[in-house]
C-alpha cells in the first residue's frame, strides 16, 4: 500500500514538475529561439503565394506541446480521459481529468503522413482499411505503443459522445476491451427537423448520469459553481473562436481557411481552460491588425471558396499551395465554423439545459436540409464564389448527402461547387496528382 | 411476389404497410396497429436507376440499394417507411431520401438508445416506442390498443420461441440450408400469425429420432444471407449453418433470460425485451459480451469452424471481427472471412474459398 501511495506520489510530483515548470521553462526556451530567429528574418519579405506567417503559430506549437507534454506524466497522477471532439468535457475539467482527444492525436498522425504504418499493425489483426482512418490510427497508435507526441496517458475513462458520429462508438468499444476501463456514452439523438422535447430530456438525464460516473472515477462530484465556471470558460473560447474565423469575412481574408484547420485544435482539445481563451484572444487581435493593414493570408486573393468536411491533412499544405497560387483561398470551412456555433449555446446561467443543445444541435448531428442552410449561410455571409466538397472516404456522415448538396448549392446560389473524392487522414485513399488536376481543372472554369 | 403480397393485404383486408430499413425495430407495435412490415434489406443486385449515383461507393450496398429502390418508385406500394436507428449510413439515408427526394410518403426515425440498460436509456426506450405508436395512429388513423399490443407480443414471442426452437435443432431438418433460411426470411414481409403458421409448419417437419444431417456443421455470424448462393454452396461444399448469428434471422430472436410481464404495461415489456435481445454492435457497448455469446453458441453447437459474413462498408460489424477472430483463434477454431456485397451471385472466387475451408474443417474433423 505505501508503494502504491509513494507511487502515486512520485507520478503526482512528476506531473506537477512538468506542469508548472518543465513546460513553462520549454516555452520560454521556444519563444527566445523564435523570437531570434524572426531578428534574423527582419526586413525578409516571405516568398511564395502566402501573406506573413501568423505569429500566433508559435503560441499554438507551444500550447499544444505543453498539452502532450503534461499527458505524458498525467496517468496515475490525475484521472485521465479519453474524449471524443463533441463530448461535453464541461463536466470533466473541474474534476482534474486530464483529458485526451484521439481524434486530435490521430489528425497529428495524419499530418506526420504515420496513419498507413499506424493502420497497417491493426489490419493484421483484421480492422479493416475501409474504416475511419482516424480509428484506425488511434488504435494502431494504442497496439504499437507509438506516437508522434512521445507517450500518450492511458485512460482511466473512456468518454463517448456520438453527436459525431455512430463510429466514435464501434472505436470507443474496441478501446474499452482493450482497456479493460469504464465507457461512459453520451448519445444525443439524431435531429430531424426540430428535437423532441423527450430527445432533450435523454440527453439532460445522461449528462446527470455522466456527473456520478466521472465523480466516481475522480472521487468526488463536481459543483455547480464549478461547473459555471467552466461553461463559461468554454462559452468565451468558442465566442473568440467563432471570432478568429469571421475576420475571414473581410477581403482579403487575412489567414486561410487552411490555417484554421490547425489553429482549431485548442478548442477541440483546451475548451474551458484560460489558456485556450488566452491563446484566442492573441490569434484574434493578430488577425483584426492584419485586416487594419490589410495583410491578407494569401498575396493576390482573386476567389474565395468554402471548404466542406475535414481537411486532407496529409496535403494541407499541399492543397493550400496550388490554389494560393492560382489566388484563390478557403476562406471559411464547415468544419472550423462547428466549433464556432456548437459552443456559443452553451450559457453559463443554465450549463446543463444549455449543454443539452449545444451538444445536440451540431452540424453532423442534424439533418440535411440544416447542413445545407449552414453552407449556404456560409457561402453567403463570406462571400464565396466557389465551394469543394470533400466527399471524405473514412466520414461517411459528413460525406452522404454531398451529391445532393453540391446540386442544390451551384442551382440556388450560382456559385460553382465540385466534389472531390479524398481521405482526411489515409494517404493511400487518395492519389495526390490526380486530386490537384481535379482541383486545377476546378480552378480553370473560373476564368 | 412481395408487391402483390402487400397490395393483397391491403385490398383483402385494408392493411397499411411500411417499408423498414435493417435492423432493430419493435415490430409488435406495428402488428398491433395492424400495419403490415415489410423490410428492405437492400435489395440485393446492383442499384437499379439513375438514384443509384447520389451515394458515394463506399457507403455500403445496403443503403445504396435502399436509396435506388426507394427513389425509383419499387416500394411505392408500402404508405410509409420507418428507419431504426441502425448505423450513421441509415441515419444519413433517412434524411438524404426525404429531405433530398426519393421519398415522399410519411416517414418515421426510430431512435433506439444505444448501450446498457441506463435509467436514461430506458426511459428514452419507452418515450421512443410511445411516439412510434402515435405516429403509426397517425398513419391508420386510429389509436393503439393497449390490450392489442399485449397480443401482438404474445405473438411476437411466440414466434421468436417456435424460432429458436427450429434454429436450435436444424441439423434434424430434412431442408437444405436454403430453404431453412428462405423461410425464415419470409418473416421480414409475412403478416405474423402466417409466418408463425409456417414456423410451424416448418417445427412440424422436425424429425428428432433421425440422425443428425451429414456434412460440416459451421457456425456463421455476419449481417444478411444474401446472397443465398452462399448456402448453394456451402450445400455443393458438404457443410451446412449449424447456428447463426445473422443480424437479419439469428440475432433477432430473443430468448430472454427473465421473461417479460406480459400482463402489465406492454410499453414496459418491449423495453425488457430489447436489452435481453442478443448482443448487436448497433446496439450495445459491449465488445466482449458479443464475442463471449459467440464462443458458447459455437460450444454448444458442436460447430467445427466459424465463417465471419460481413457486408462490406458496414463499421458496426468490421470494428468486431479483430475481437471474433482473436476469439476464435484462442480456441483453436477455424475462421473464415467473407465480405461481400449484396450481389445476386457468388463470385467464383468466394466459392472457391468456400470449398477450401469446408474441405480444411472437414480434414481436421476427420483427423
Ligand atoms: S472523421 Fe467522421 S467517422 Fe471519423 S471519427 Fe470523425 S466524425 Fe466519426
Ligand atoms: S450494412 Fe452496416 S453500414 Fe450498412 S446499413 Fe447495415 S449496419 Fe449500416
Amino acid at each position: 500500500m505505501i508503494g502504491v501511495v509513494g507511487k502515486l506520489g512520485r507520478r503526482r510530483l512528476e506531473y506537477e514538475v512538468v506542469k508548472r515548470l518543465v513546460g513553462p521553462l520549454l516555452t520560454e526556451v521556444e519563444s527566445a529561439r523564435a523570437r531570434v530567429k524572426s531578428f534574423r528574418k527582419r526586413g525578409h519579405q516571405p516568398k511564395g503565394p502566402f501573406g506573413p506567417p501568423l505569429e500566433s503559430a508559435r503560441k499554438l506549437k507551444e500550447l499544444m506541446t505543453r498539452h502532450y507534454l503534461e499527458g505524458r506524466y498525467a496517468d496515475g497522477a490525475v484521472p485521465v480521459a479519453w474524449v471524443t471532439s463533441g463530448f461535453p468535457v464541461e463536466v470533466l475539467r473541474p474534476l482534474g481529468f486530464h483529458a485526451v482527444y484521439p481524434e486530435n492525436h490521430a489528425a497529428l498522425c495524419a499530418v506526420q503522413r504515420v496513419v498507413p504504418h499506424l493502420s497497417e499493425a491493426i489490419e493484421q489483426q483484421g480492422y479493416s482499411r475501409d474504416l475511419c482512418s482516424y480509428p484506425r490510427a488511434d488504435l494502431g497508435s494504442v497496439v504499437l505503443q507509438e506516437t508522434p507526441v512521445g507517450r500518450l496517458p492511458r485512460p482511466d475513462l473512456l468518454c463517448c459522445c456520438t453527436n459525431i458520429c455512430q463510429t466514435t462508438l464501434y472505436w470507443y468499444r474496441a478501446l474499452a476491451a482493450h482497456f479493460h476501463v469504464p465507457l461512459v456514452l453520451v448519445d444525443p439523438p439524431f435531429v430531424y427537423g426540430e428535437a423532441k422535447p423527450h430527445h432533450r430530456e435523454y440527453v439532460r438525464d445522461q449528462l446527470e448520469e455522466l456527473l456520478d460516473v466521472a465523480g466516481k472515477v475522480a472521487g468526488r462530484r463536481a459543483t455547480m459553481d464549478e461547473i459555471v465556471e467552466v461553461t463559461r470558460l468554454a462559452r468565451e473560447g468558442t465566442l473568440l473562436w467563432g471570432e478568429c474565423l469571421a475576420e475571414s469575412r473581410n477581403r482579403p481574408a487575412p489567414w486561410t481557411g487552411i490555417d484554421g484547420f490547425f489553429h482549431i485544435a485548442p478548442i477541440v482539445a483546451l475548451r474551458g481552460k484560460p489558456e485556450c481563451n488566452a491563446y484566442y484572444r492573441q490569434l484574434r487581435d493578430e488577425l483584426r491588425h492584419r485586416v487594419d493593414k490589410g495583410i491578407g493570408g494569401i498575396r493576390d486573393e482573386r476567389h474565395r471558396l468554402l471548404w466542406d468536411n475535414l481537411p486532407i491533412w496529409f496535403d494541407v499544405r499541399g492543397t493550400a499551395t496550388l490554389l494560393a497560387e492560382r489566388g484563390f483561398n478557403f476562406v471559411c470551412t464547415s468544419y472550423t465554423n462547428a466549433w464556432a456555433e456548437a459552443g456559443s449555446r452553451i450559457d453559463p446561467a443554465d450549463p446543463l439545459g444549455s449543454a443539452v443543445i449545444a451538444y445536440t444541435d451540431i452540424i453532423l448531428n442534424q439533418d440535411l436540409g440544416k447542413r445545407y442552410a449552414t453552407l449556404a449561410r456560409l457561402a453567403e455571409e463570406y462571400t464565396c464564389d466557389g465551394a469543394v466538397l470533400h466527399s471524405d472516404r473514412s466520414c461517411k456522415p459528413y460525406s452522404i448527402g454531398q451529391l445532393d448538396l453540391k446540386q442544390r448549392l451551384a442551382k440556388d446560389l450560382g456559385i460553382k461547387v465540385m466534389v472531390l473524392e479524398a481521405d482526411h487522414g489515409d494517404p493511400r485513399a487518395y492519389a495526390v496528382e490526380q486530386g490537384h488536376g481535379r482541383l486545377t481543372a476546378f480552378m480553370e472554369s473560373f476564368a | 411476389m412481395r408487391k402483390a403480397y402487400v397490395a393483397r393485404q391491403r385490398e383483402a383486408l385494408g392493411r397499411k404497410s411500411v417499408a423498414v430499413l435493417p435492423v432493430h425495430y419493435p415490430k409488435e407495435i406495428l402488428t398491433a396497429m395492424d400495419v403490415l412490415a415489410v423490410e428492405l434489406w437492400g435489395p440485393p443486385g446492383s442499384p437499379r436507376g439513375p438514384e443509384a449515383g447520389r451515394l458515394q461507393t463506399y457507403v455500403c450496398a445496403v443503403v445504396r440499394n435502399a436509396l435506388a429502390f426507394m427513389a425509383g418508385g419499387h416500394a411505392d406500394v408500402v404508405d410509409a417507411a420507418l428507419f431504426p436507428h441502425t448505423c450513421d449510413s441509415v441515419q444519413g439515408l433517412a434524411t438524404l431520401v426525404t429531405d433530398f427526394g426519393g421519398w415522399s410518403k410519411p416517414s418515421f426515425v426510430f431512435q433506439h438508445p444505444k448501450g446498457p440498460t441506463r435509467a436514461s436509456a430506458r426511459k428514452f426506450l419507452i418515450a421512443e416506442l410511445r411516439a412510434l405508436a402515435a405516429w403509426l395512429g397517425t398513419l391508420t388513423g386510429r389509436p393503439l390498443d393497449v390490450e392489442a399490443l399485449r397480443r401482438a407480443i404474445r405473438l411476437h414471442r411466440a414466434i421468436d420461441e417456435t424460432k429458436a426452437r427450429v434454429l436450435a435443432r436444424r441439423e434434424r431438418l430434412p431442408l437444405s440450408d436454403r430453404e431453412l433460411y428462405e423461410a425464415l426470411r419470409r418473416g421480414e414481409w409475412l403478416w405474423p400469425e402466417e409466418h408463425l403458421d409456417e414456423l410451424r409448419e416448418l417445427e412440424g417437419k422436425l424429425a428428432l429420432d433421425a440422425p443428425p444431417r451429414a456434412g460440416v456443421p459451421l457456425m456463421v455470424t455476419g449481417y444478411v444471407p444474401e446472397p443465398m448462393a452462399l448456402l448453394d454452396a456451402l450445400d455443393d461444399a458438404g457443410a451446412y449453418v449449424v447456428r447463426d448469428d445473422w443480424a437479419a434471422v439469428g440475432r433477432r430472436v430473443v430468448v430472454p433470460r427473465c421473461a417479460p410481464d406480459l400482463d402489465g404495461d406492454p410499453f414496459e415489456a418491449l423495453a425488457t425485451l430489447y436489452y435481453e435481445a442478443p448482443e448487436c454492435p448497433t446496439r450495445s457497448l459491449d465488445q466482449e459480451a458479443r464475442t463471449r455469446r459467440l464462443l458458447s453458441l459455437y460450444d454448444e453447437s458442436g460447430a467445427r469452424g466459424v465463417i465471419v459474413h460481413e457486408p462490406k462498408f458496414c463499421e458496426p460489424e468490421a470494428f468486431d471481427v479483430p475481437a471474433i477472430k482473436r476469439a476464435f483463434a484462442e480456441r483453436g477454431a477455424p475462421l473464415l472471412y467473407l465480405e461481400t456485397e449484396l450481389e445476386t451471385e457468388l463470385s467464383g472466387q468466394t466459392t472457391t474459398r468456400l470449398e477450401a475451408f469446408v474441405e480444411m474443417v472437414g480434414a481436421r474433423r476427420a483427423a
